[in-house]
């Protein structure tokens, strides 16, 4: 994987690009390191996510749009480090290439707009682009600063593990490809009972309440297993953790001191990149200064 | 009032049962043996007593218009651990969506914010503008301020395709 350059398409989302710079900015500065190069796709928009609630095809539609815009680059395959955006293209891949009249219909829609959907497209998160293809034994190898003596609790996240069916990045019950490229840094990781529980982002549409209520529990539970920080890998998911910890410890009782970290600043700070490259200065709840990464 | 006193009130909808049953693909709540792995790792059951299993018995039972105008299919995280852990292939989460957009088709209540994100996809494509944001030390940045290049914004052939779908 050193020697050869691999092209890849990214897709952002909404969440990102639009409050969640760290993760953009971390990724961007890891993943050329590490032989990715990225294309940036044109012309974005959401990928459906909220709009599924509201109107299927609708959403399958916005999924399908992403993935025919993928297909007009010279990427080879597509990168997309938002839970939720991985999780509704590959839904809507799964439907179009098992079902026909799907597959017309939306291809139809696409034609409006010139766009054709490619049933060979590869979809890709940053966790397992870095642990199946660029592979931890690389990470391990290009780390110049190893975070020794640190202990952190992994988040899989719910939406890049489930449901197993339509291909997902790991393991649904047991995830341990973000622990490896943890420990691959030189950290440990904790085992923790709350590992698999959800952030609660969804319900911010809802119940905003029981969302907080939701994080907050997981953080909680965690600071008593005295892990040194809290890493994830989905913008919806650090939001919650991150930027709303402070509103999570309220509907929980008691307070919240957990430092949260994207992997990419974590991987990027292994790999001897200047912490603001990272966007570590963004992040809520930690203090880098106390942290003394 | 809670589902189980709907239900006893309720009369079977036979048509949107239809409706909701044609919404589904590889989904089969009529499958469901109620078994309740569902519920026991619903991420939802503890804080707003969402039980997945009794969705998709109300949906066999025909009382859609009951779970169309209630609060209930709203509770759902989306972590899908029931698809996942369903041994029928009866994925309650696939039923709630469906139920979800039969209530915005029906224009029964629902969450203000779906709508408000729906109006800024129209508007610009995205679910959401960048914003500022303030770093601990209360110092503001942009995307152009943390050298993040500039979002090309799709154009408006997009939306009027969007649109139409939305409007059946």
């Amino acid at each position: 994987m050193e020697d050869e350059e691999l092209k890849i398409a990214v897709y952002w989302g909404c969440k990102i690009p639009a409050t969640q710079y760290a993760y953009e900015m971390s990724v961007r500065q890891v993943l050329p390191r590490l032989g990715v190069e990225l294309i940036d796709l044109k012309g974005t928009s959401c990928c459906g996510g909220p709009v599924r609630s509201i109107n299927n095809l609708a959403s399958m539609y916005l999924s399908a749009r992403i993935m025919a815009l993928s297909s007009k680059t010279t990427g080879e395959g597509l990168l997309v480090p938002c839970n939720e955006c991985h999780f509704m293209l590959t839904e809507t891949k799964h439907r179009i290439d098992n079902d026909e009249e799907t597959y017309e219909q939306i291809g139809k829609l696409l034609s409006e707009e010139g766009l054709e959907y490619s049933t060979d497209l590869k979809i890709w998160h940053v966790v397992d682009l870095l642990h199946d293809v660029v592979k931890v034994e690389t990470v391990k190898s290009t780390v110049m600063k190893p975070l020794e003596g640190f202990r952190f609790a992994v988040h899989p996240g719910c939406q890049i593990i489930r449901p197993s069916e339509i291909g997902r990045v790991d393991n649904p019950e047991n995830p341990k490809k973000l622990d490896a490229l943890v420990k691959a840094l030189g950290a440990e990781t904790v085992d923790y009972t709350e590992k698999l529980d959800c952030c609660g982002a969804a319900l911010m549409y809802s119940h905003e309440e029981a969302a907080l209520s939701l994080a907050g529990s997981k953080l909680k539970a965690l600071q008593a297993y005295g892990a040194d920080g809290f890493v994830d890998t989905c913008p919806y998911c650090h939001t919650m953790y991150d930027a709303k910890q402070e509103a999570a410890a309220a509907t929980v009782g008691g307070k919240l001191s957990v430092s949260v970290f994207y992997y990419t600043q974590l991987l990027g700070i292994a790999l001897g990149i200047e912490q603001k490259k990272l966007g570590l200065h963004l992040n809520q709840s930690n203090d880098p200064r106390k942290f003394n990464l | 009032m809670t589902l189980t006193d709907l239900m006893t009130m309720a009369k079977s909808n036979e048509e949107l049962q239809k409706k909701i049953r044609n919404q589904l693909w590889n989904t089969h709540p009529d499958e469901c043996y109620q078994c309740m792995r569902c519920t026991s790792g619903c991420t939802s059951l503890k804080l707003l007593e969402l039980k997945p299993h009794e969705i998709t018995i109300l949906v066999n039972a025909g009382f859609i218009e009951e779970l169309v105008s209630s609060d209930i299919i709203w509770t759902c995280t989306s972590c899908l651990k029931c698809r996942e852990r369903c041994p029928q292939k009866a994925s309650p989460y696939n039923t709630i969506m469906a139920l979800r957009n039969l209530a915005v088709e029906q224009e029964a209540k629902i969450p203000e914010k779906y709508m408000k994100v729906v109006a800024q996809i129209l508007e610009t494509g995205m679910a959401e503008q960048a914003q500022i944001v303030t770093s601990k030390d209360m110092q503001s940045f942009n995307r152009e301020k943390l050298g993040l290049p500039e979002i090309q914004q799709a154009d408006d052939k997009f939306k009027a395709i969007f649109m139409k779908i939305l409007g059946g």
